[in-house]
């Protein structure tokens, strides 16, 4: 039978369309509009999250019992802190599946992530600095968490000019990939610094399975504040995202006429 | 405790607003360089336009694979 059985074709033609749905959206052609529909809806929920949680921790929140006003630094400072690992830890799960599965979408993501990550440590460690001047007595110790952040702050700054430096686009992801898969060893010591080592800084106050060493106000201000820390990060990376597929494609395009 | 916060902050001051105006300034850099960053790639965009078909610039997104 020429043409073979046409109901196998239509079968095959819709799994082949299945199949196209599912990988449509990591082509970064297709999946820059989608990112545009998305931002309003990080971006907007970002904005009224950070106002209610500074909200609720300026207003609602009492003293604390030990340092009175100055832990009112925890609202920016524990959320700051835990998106710079989060994102790390993202940054090198999207580098390394760019590079084992030629993704070139999610080698982007790694880089647009790389950005926000930095600036979230950045942020966890100055702040961390005024709250230690006035609670410990210095701006900076040699502490296992502080060096271990300032680790990740380098690390950050390592995969940011590694790709700067490196010229052409998948060298730079394969490059950049490599830094952070190997980086990813120091969040479990970042996590774990404060109960393996004796360090002036103090212990976890949210813990998984445990129960929070801070009251109710307190844990909600703290919360709201991860959650505004969360969108926002999407947003950004996402607008980030956005600037690098259109850099990257006009590169190509240029590539394109000159017949490379 | 509705009444607006003591400014002093018991002494803190320094270090709480400190604190928070540095987030701050970092979010505004971040989203402000954001900003800055698409706008330089749209008049680039325009530069070639000029030059390119505006088809040709976008069919050219699919066929970059290394």
């Amino acid at each position: 039978m020429a043409g073979g059985n046409p109901n196998k074709l239509a079968i095959r033609n819709r799994k082949l369309a299945i199949n196209m749905n599912l990988y449509k959206y990591a082509s970064p052609a297709t999946f820059y509009p989608l990112a545009g529909k998305m931002i309003p809806w990080f971006a907007i929920p970002a904005a009224l999250l950070f106002a209610t949680g500074l909200f609720v921790g300026f207003f609602i929140a009492p003293p604390d019992f030990q340092q009175g006003e100055a832990y009112r630094i925890i609202f920016i400072h524990v959320p700051a802190a835990w998106m710079g690992m989060l994102l790390y830890v993202l940054m090198a799960i999207y580098a390394g599946v760019g590079w084992a599965f030629n993704a070139r979408l999610s080698s982007m993501m790694a880089s647009s992530l790389a950005v926000t990550g930095a600036m979230f440590t950045a942020i966890s460690l100055i702040t961390g600095a005024f709250w230690g001047k006035p609670t410990w007595g210095t701006w900076w110790v040699w502490d296992a968490r502080m060096t271990s952040t300032l680790i990740l702050m380098f690390l950050y700054i390592g995969f940011i000019s590694l790709q700067a430096a490196i010229d052409d686009p998948r060298r730079a992801d394969r490059a950049g990939a490599v830094l952070a898969l190997v980086g990813v060893i120091n969040i479990p010591i970042i996590y774990f610094s404060v109960q393996w080592w004796n360090t002036l800084h103090q212990g976890a106050t949210i813990r998984i399975l445990q129960k929070p060493t801070i009251r109710g106000s307190m844990l909600a201000a703290l919360l709201i504040m991860l959650a505004a820390c969360w969108l926002y990060s999407v947003a950004v990376v996402l607008i980030r995202l956005r600037c690098i597929i259109l850099e990257r494609e006009q590169n190509t395009s240029r590539f394109a006429e000159v017949g490379v | 405790m509705m009444n607006w916060p003591d400014l002093s902050m018991g002494g803190y001051g320094f270090y709480i607003w400190g604190s928070y105006l540095v987030s701050l300034v970092a979010i505004v850099w971040e989203v402000v360089s954001l900003k800055q960053r698409k706008k330089a790639i749209t008049q680039q965009q325009q530069q070639s336009s000029n030059s390119v078909p505006a088809s040709v610039l976008r069919g050219s997104i699919n066929e970059t694979t290394s």
